[in-house]
Parts: structure tokens; C-alpha cells; sequence
């Protein structure tokens, strides 16, 4: 019988722990997965399009995917789940280096692709927590980042006037 | 007045569609306006002709008169409807259509002088004898002076934008250390949206229901209402759902406003269709909010209880035509719309734009669709996060829920975020069942309306992204070994994740 591979799944939408989940190959698009100390057989056919059907006994769902990276959405009865998933290998090297992560330094990113149209503080700047540091425009909303702790300001990447991708590094206190 | 042969609809996105789509009804040519953001766009695809007004920011395009204008000499438009928002407002626009001999579909300049700064609509509804809400008639020169006129009437306050409504340029503001930022926002968002950053600053209400009376007055002097809308379900001060008739509203109520709003409009010459919007506090007291001078987003469900294409009634009244009913018109079951924005609920609603992977629409009895985008089209991030407005109708408020429910059931979007999870919260939450929530009723049930978790379900979604996991990972180690790893880039977001503002470097 082939080795079951564990995996670490991790509901994006909640601030717990990741989940242990075994899956060991039955052959034939048919897996015994162990998850939450219950074990279940699964079959699971791709469907054209990304799409899934997982039957478990005579009930059979269709679930539907978009994947970045590691994160897993999940379209199910018509509601979305994110998770990350990992396998264990990976799960534990992430562990370690969280770990040797800087304490204290706190990046503020830009959450959506926009323009930044107002920086208030350049670097040495001293901030309070919940103080206003950058605006960013997208879609006529104008959303205000806050400073996330009270610090210093040690780098400031945002231009005025300039597009930002999601995920650009705006500023960073200490 | 002139006849109508071709229209010009200076407006993108749903709104520009749904207004071609009865100029086609009527025989009428359509002309549309795009910004070089919007060339793909389907109003730009969908026009008879179309013509480029500028950038992509809306005050080199859709806010410049001139392009507008010139775009419609070029095509021979001899009409042009605003939709809502952009220039639907704007009376010196409205002037310079006359000057060019360009009919406008909307109310003459000078109605629109009168209602359109919303301060200067409140000095005119108070010498009309209509209630409004406390607050100044005149907007601010800096925020030193809002700050002292807020300390004086008390905290809450809302700071309003003077120049137009729609949640732009709008900021609730609880205490006196956030009135800077509020301050700060407000105006440049007014700004960017209105081209006015004149902001004025009413008390805050707290948890009134807003109401809005549909006006309809022709160039004849008559002047009807087309009942009400409940626009209570807001979020960050922008309606998300709303319904007629309102669940909260008798008979005598709505016949009483009704009056109100029709004296309202005739006090300022109104023509065409406009809405009168009021706040009705737990006492039912109603107060004049502000009259929207132009077609509203939530049309489609006075359209669906009344059985009236409005938007055929504005090119009639703008032709000069008699108003077909005068009397007033007693609404026909219920109808629910729905705004579907490219927004994750789950991140204060932040924006989500991007490219629509994949698209499945709704189908089936008494449902309507207005939609502006299609599957593959990316949508840009600098407009309004709207991409379509879902909306239905039955013969009670019951049974147009469940339809509502069943409908977004069948709604898909792949690639961006979408809040299609939080109104099916909405939907089903017990406060929106009654019939009797406020606008405080969304920032309350925030936490709830993000996701009923059924814990089989979760569990089911779990092992099916392992699954998915692991065949991916047995893909790629049949593949090339050296072989980087490839995530597949399709996907879908209709509820999102929480992503914070920053994270931990």
C-alpha cells in the first residue's frame, strides 16, 4: 500500500492552528484521508475547468479551485474557503524560520492595486499607533493605512502619485 | 422640443448599458464615451458608435464637458443622458448642452442649482416647509470650523460632500481626534468624484432607515411620485441592498412623503425623474436627506412594482411629453436588488479589481441582471467597485427573498473578490427577514454576515484543497523534476481572506 503524505492545511479566514490531514493514494482516483482523527474514502474526478467531483460514498459533491501558490480557495455550496496547504517537509521549514523573524519591524503593504495619493511621514518620523501614514486610491474609495504600532518611521517606499501593486511594501516602522 | 434620434450616454459600466438598452427599445442610435481605461468596456462594445473622451482618471474624461460635447457633435448625438453620477449632477454641464443645441436628459440647470449643492438644497427645502436634518446650510473653509460646529451640535457628525451624494466624499465621524483624517478624506474623495470638495457636516441620526421617494415631472407642470425605496442596507454609507415597497412604511406614511417629495420638486421647477431621499428616525419622523437630480442606481425595482420603464419615461418628459399617468400608482408585489461589488467584505470592503476569469449569471423567472462587465474583461481599478446589480420581483417580500437567495446561489464570479457571500448574509440574516433594520443593521451584523460557518462544510472544503494539493504535487513530480513549481493562475474570489494592512517582515 502506498505511504499516506500528510499535509497542513490552514483556514486563512480563521486564527487557528493548521489542521493535520493525511492522504494515502488508493489508486484509481480513490484516497483514504485522515483528518480531525476521522478517517474517510474519497474519490475525487477533475472535471474540465479546474473543477472537482468528490464522492464519499453515494453523496457526491463539485468543488471548484483557485490556486496562488500555497493558498487553496475552495467554491463549495456556493460559498468560498482559503486555505494555505502545505506538506509536512514544508510546514516545518517555515516553522524554523519563522522564528529567526525581526521582532518589531512592521511593513505596511498596499492591500489592492491603486495609487497612492497622500504620504504623510518620511523616515525618522516618529508615529503613534492608528496613525494615518499613506492613502491609497483604488475604484474612488480613498482608504487610509494606519501606522499598525507606535514607532519610527525607517523607510518610506510610497510616492505620491504613484500605481502600486497589491502586496507593495508602503512603509516601514520600527 | 426637439426630437430624439440618437443618444449619447456620457457614462460607462452598468448604468451606460442599461440606458442603451431602452434607446435600442425606442429605435434611438446609441453613442457611447469611454476613457482609454475603458476601450474593452462593454458599454464602449455595445454602442452603435463610440467615442474616446481622455485618460483613464475620471477628471480627464468623464468629468471634461468639452470631450463630452464634442464627442457628441462628432456623432450627430442630439441627446445625451448622464446615467448617474460623473456630470448627471453638474448644472453647468447641463448649460453647456443647451448652449450646444444638445438636449439633456435630465432637469433643467437651474433645478439642479437648487438641489444639486446639498447645502444650498437644505436652506431651499427649509423655506419650502420641509423637515431636514440638523445640521449647516453653508459648507466649511477648513476643518477648524467643522471641528467647533461639531463640538457645538456633538458628536456623531457626518461630514457630507456638498457636490454630489452616493457615499463619496462621506465619513461618519465619532469622536473629535478623527475629525482630520475624516476631514482630509472626505474633501479629496469629493474632489476626485465631484469635482467640489465643499464639505458640510449634518448631526448624525442614529440608526435612522433611509427612505427615498422616486419624483416624475414633465415640462407640463405635472408632478407624480412613483412610491418609495427602503435603502437601509449600507456599507460605508453606499446602499448595497434595497426594496420596494419598504417593509416599514403604512399607507398613510407613504402617501404623506409622497406629498412631501412631490412639493419638493415643484418648489425647484423639477423636471424628469429624480428621488427625494429621506431619514426616518425610531419615531417615524421623516427628514429631507437630499434630492438625487438624476436617475438613482436602485431604479430597477420601481421599474419591476410598477411596471414603468423609467428611463423610456426621461427621453419622453425630455422630448417634451405629457406625463402618461397622473395619478398616483399603487406599487404590484415586491422587488429586491442587489449591488454586486468587486469588494472583499472581509477587508472593510476593499476594492478588489482584476480580470473576470469566469462569469455565470443568474437566470430564470422575474430576475433581471443589469450588469456592466463580461467573463475575460479586467475590471479597472479606477472607477466605482459596482460591476452589476441583480435584481427580482414576486408577489411578496417572502417569497422575492427566497428568489434573491436561489438567484445568487447561481452567481459566480471567477478571478476577483465579489461580496456575493456577504449578501446572501445578508439575505438570510434574521434582522433583514423581518423587515425592520435600519442603517446601522450592516456595520452591526458585520462579524455574522461575513459567513455562517457550517463546520460539514468547512470540512469538506478542507479535504478538498489537500486533495487538490497533493494531485498538483504528483503533477509536477511526473513533470521534469528540476521544473519549477507553476500555480495555476485561474481563479475566483466571491469571499475573501482576511488580508491585513501589513504583516510581519
Amino acid at each position: 500500500m502506498a505511504r499516506a503524505h500528510r499535509y497542513l492545511a490552514t483556514d486563512l479566514s480563521k486564527k487557528a492552528p493548521p489542521a493535520e490531514v493525511d492522504v494515502e493514494p488508493l489508486g484509481d482516483d480513490r484516497y483514504l484521508i485522515t483528518l480531525d482523527g476521522e478517517r474517510l474514502e474519497v474519490e475525487a474526478q477533475a472535471l474540465p475547468g479546474g473543477a472537482m467531483t468528490l464522492r464519499l460514498g453515494a453523496r457526491t459533491v463539485v468543488a471548484e479551485f483557485e490556486e496562488r501558490g500555497d493558498e487553496v480557495g475552495v467554491l463549495l455550496s456556493g460559498q468560498v474557503s482559503r486555505f494555505d496547504v502545505v506538506d509536512e517537509r514544508k510546514g516545518r521549514l517555515r516553522a524554523a524560520t519563522a522564528s529567526f523573524e525581526a521582532e518589531g519591524k512592521q511593513t505596511v503593504l498596499s492591500p489592492m492595486p491603486g495609487k497612492v495619493v497622500k504620504v504623510f511621514v518620511k523616515p525618522g518620523d516618529a508615529v503613534t499607533e492608528g496613525q494615518g501614514l499613506v492613502v491609497v486610491e483604488a475604484m474612488k474609495m480613498e482608504n487610509e493605512l494606519k501606522s499598525p504600532k507606535a514607532g519610527t518611521v525607517v523607510e518610506v517606499f510610497a510616492k505620491e502619485g504613484s500605481a502600486v501593486e497589491n502586496g507593495a511594501k508602503l512603509v516601514v516602522v520600527e | 422640443m426637439a426630437r430624439i434620434t440618437k443618444v449619447l450616454v456620457a457614462n460607462r459600466g452598468e448604468i451606460a448599458v442599461r440606458v442603451m438598452r431602452t434607446c435600442k427599445e425606442l429605435g434611438l442610435k446609441t453613442v457611447a464615451v469611454y476613457s482609454e481605461a475603458d476601450r474593452t468596456a462593454l458599454h464602449a462594445r455595445f454602442a452603435d458608435e463610440a467615442y474616446c473622451i481622455g485618460p483613464a482618471p475620471s477628471r480627464q474624461s468623464y468629468l471634461v464637458a468639452e470631450n463630452i460635447l464634442s464627442a457628441a457633435k462628432q456623432s450627430g448625438a442630439d441627446a445625451i443622458h448622464p446615467g448617474y453620477g460623473f456630470l448627471s449632477e453638474n448644472a453647468s454641464f447641463v448649460r453647456a448642452c443647451d448652449k450646444a443645441g444638445v438636449t439633456f436628459v435630465g432637469p433643467p440647470a437651474t433645478a439642479m442649482d437648487a438641489m444639486g449643492e446639498k447645502t444650498r438644497a437644505r436652506a431651499n427645502m427649509m423655506k419650502a416647509g420641509v423637515p431636514v436634518v440638523p445640521g449647516t446650510t453653508a459648507p466649511f473653509a477648513n476643518a477648524d470650523e467643522a471641528r467647533a460646529y461639531a463640538k457645538q451640535i456633538g458628536f456623531p457628525v457626518m461630514l457630507k460632500a456638498a457636490g454630489g451624494g452616493g457615499g463619496k466624499g462621506m465619513r461618519r465621524v465619532d469622536r473629535e481626534e478623527d475629525l482630520d483624517s475624516a476631514w482630509r478624506t472626505a474633501r479629496s474623495e469629493a474632489m476626485s468624484a465631484f469635482g467640489n470638495d465643499a464639505v458640510y457636516l449634518e448631526k448624525f441620526l442614529d440608526q435612522p432607515h433611509h427612505v427615498e421617494i422616486q419624483v416624475f415631472a414633465d415640462t407640463h407642470g405635472n408632478c407624480i411620485h412613483l412610491n418609495e425605496r427602503e435603502c437601509s442596507a449600507q456599507r460605508r454609507n453606499q446602499k448595497v441592498v434595497e426594496e420596494t415597497p419598504s417593509p416599514i412604511l403604512t399607507p398613510q406614511m407613504r402617501a404623506a412623503m409622497g406629498e412631501v417629495a412631490v412639493k419638493a420638486a415643484k418648489a425647484v421647477g423639477y423636471v424628469g425623474a429624480g428621488t427625494v431621499e429621506f431619514l426616518v428616525d425610531s419615531s417615524r419622523n421623516f427628514y429631507f436627506l437630499e434630492m438625487n437630480t438624476r436617475l438613482q442606481v436602485e431604479h430597477p425595482v420601481t421599474e419591476w412594482v410598477t411596471g414603468i420603464d423609467l428611463v423610456a419615461w426621461q427621453l419622453h418628459v425630455a422630448q417634451g411629453g405629457v406625463l402618461p399617468f397622473l395619478e398616483p400608482i399603487k406599487p404590484r408585489g415586491h422587488a429586491i436588488e442587489v449591488r454586486v461589488y468587486a469588494e472583499d467584505p472581509a477587508t472593510n470592503f476593499m476594492p478588489s479589481p482584476g480580470r473576470i476569469v469566469e462569469l455565470r449569471t443568474p437566470s430564470g423567472p422575474f430576475l433581471r441582471d443589469d450588469s456592466g462587465v463580461y467573463a475575460g474583461y479586467t475590471v479597472p481599478n479606477t472607477y466605482d467597485p459596482m460591476i452589476s446589480k441583480l435584481s427580482v420581483w414576486a408577489p411578496t417580500r417572502a417569497e422575492a427573498i427566497r428568489r434573491m437567495q436561489r438567484a445568487l446561489d447561481e452567481y459566480v464570479v471567477k478571478g476577483i473578490t465579489t461580496n456575493i457571500a456577504y449578501l446572501k448574509g445578508i439575505l438570510a440574516h434574521p434582522e433583514f427577514q423581518r423587515g425592520d433594520y435600519d442603517t446601522g443593521f450592516l456595520p452591526r451584523a458585520h462579524q455574522q454576515l461575513l459567513g455562517v460557518e457550517d463546520p460539514e462544510r468547512t470540512k469538506l472544503a478542507r479535504l478538498a484543497a489537500v486533495l487538490r494539493a497533493h494531485q498538483r504535487a504528483e503533477q509536477q513530480a511526473r513533470q521534469l523534476p528540476t521544473q519549477a513549481p507553476t500555480a495555476a493562475t485561474s481563479g475566483w474570489r466571491t469571499s475573501g481572506r482576511t488580508l491585513g494592512g501589513w504583516k510581519r517582515s
